[in-house]
């Protein structure tokens, strides 16, 4: 069975691993879920950006937008593309996080694998964030010599 | 099983997809000033990326016409990685230090990213109390109607809401600017000054919006960021005006506005 790539807002390109996981076969798919749009505050100037850029990726790779609620369309275009998996790219963002929950109780089969993007810096363990510079003295080593020059 | 059509792609023009995406979200205003905002897709993306200087953005990114680079929209949807921009500086560079200053700035996504991550209620509430004298209950919970709509009387603030609005961007400097106005000398709570900002910036973030939000109103800092028309008159150039008669609250020193915002500041009140 192929997998389905689901994209959200925050990882529209063609060169993130979810690609390589997916593998070139995979069907790719964004969600236009106005509810979601709307309550994570994303205007129309920005709609517009996000839009331009699923256009220009619908032209090197097949890539359909379908409007709805995810975690109503999101099955049913798995179940028409015979996929088996959902590879999703992993977020923080509440909201894409709340929509995956919602996917796993609507369509308990179906199986969604949060892929990773490339790091920014590796860490040995887990950084301070209570100010910003306790994380950049960690941080800052790995963050300008990334393949340990 | 219905089929599910998928929504198109190809337009005319940008105002044809406008039309289309204003249809689809129910402000079905045709009419309305096409954005000036930043070209999506990845395209554009690199094209802006091949023009970074850090050596340039260290020097000079605190000015609104300085070498800042325009690649927060296309770093904010994954159209580039952090990764690949940081290594794009370091390779348009002969010592990493010559780009410490800029990658330290892509830095600075990483960690909201990872506070995101680690403590999404840090996100809309408060991460530690206000540091102004005031309680958070004493900072409005709406964004007053003269700021949503850009007509504050302070010139170089409604200049900045302009731009916001026509372009989808502002400088991080003029967005610090209008942040600290709003909380600060208008009392109005950071969550809904954030409210605006992601509703606007074409780079709106959660977690890099809200906690600068909050860097500014002290929740998030040690003391509250405020600044003087002075300080925007160095920063800013002619293109904003910043005659003191159009910018009467602003025009201030540092202590006399510290006076007059925070006039309990180092023991209780109320």
């Amino acid at each position: 069975m192929a997998d389905l790539v689901w994209l959200h807002e925050g990882a529209l390109r063609l060169t993130h691993p979810v690609f390589a996981a997916g593998g070139p076969g995979a069907a790719t798919v964004f969600i236009w879920d106005t509810d979601r749009l709307a309550d994570s505050h994303v205007g129309i100037k920005r709609q517009l950006f996000i839009y331009e850029t699923l256009a220009e990726m619908s032209e090197s790779r097949s890539l359909d937008i379908h409007e709805g609620r995810t975690e109503e369309v999101l099955p049913r275009l798995a179940a028409q593309s015979n996929a088996g998996r959902v590879l999703v790219p992993s977020s923080p963002d509440p909201a894409v996080r709340a929509k995956i929950g919602a996917i796993r109780r609507a369509a308990p089969d179906l199986e969604i694998v949060e892929i990773e993007d490339t790091p920014f810096v590796t860490m040995a363990n887990t950084p301070d964030l209570g100010r910003f510079f306790r994380y950049w003295n960690k941080a800052k080593k790995s963050a300008l010599r990334p393949q340990g020059i | 099983m219905n089929e599910t059509i998928p929504l198109p792609t190809k337009f005319a023009d940008r105002a044809a997809m406008l039309a289309h995406l204003r249809a689809l979200s129910g402000h079905d205003d045709a009419a309305s000033a096409i954005p000036d905002i930043a070209a999506g897709g990845r395209t554009a993306a690199e094209a802006v990326l091949a023009r970074i200087d850090p050596r340039a953005y260290a020097a000079t990114r605190n000015h609104l016409d300085g070498a800042v680079t325009r690649l927060s929209p296309y770093i904010r949807h994954g159209i580039l990685s952090l990764d690949e921009v940081r290594n794009a500086a370091l390779a348009s560079v002969s010592d990493p230090k010559q780009a410490e200053k800029f990658i330290q700035e892509l830095a600075w996504r990483d960690y909201w990213q990872r506070i995101y991550l680690a403590h999404p209620e840090r996100i809309w509430s408060d991460v530690e109390s206000y540091k102004t004298g005031f309680d958070a209950a004493e900072y409005d919970a709406e964004l007053p109607a003269d700021i949503a709509a850009g007509e504050t009387g302070v010139a170089c603030i409604d200049q900045f809401i302009a731009t916001l609005f026509e372009t989808g961007y502002l400088h991080n400097h003029a967005r610090m600017y209008l942040a600290s106005y709003t909380v600060h000398w208008r009392r109005v709570s950071w969550q809904a000054g954030a409210r605006f900002f992601l509703e606007h910036l074409v780079d709106a973030d959660p977690a890099s919006n809200n906690l600068s939000w909050q860097w500014i109103a002290s929740t998030f800092s040690n003391k509250p960021y405020i600044f003087n028309l002075e300080n925007v008159a160095k920063y800013c150039g002619p293109d904003i005006n910043t005659i003191p008669r159009h910018n009467l609250v602003l025009d201030q020193s540092y202590e006399r506005l510290s006076e007059l915002l925070f006039p309990y500041m180092g023991g209780p009140h109320g």
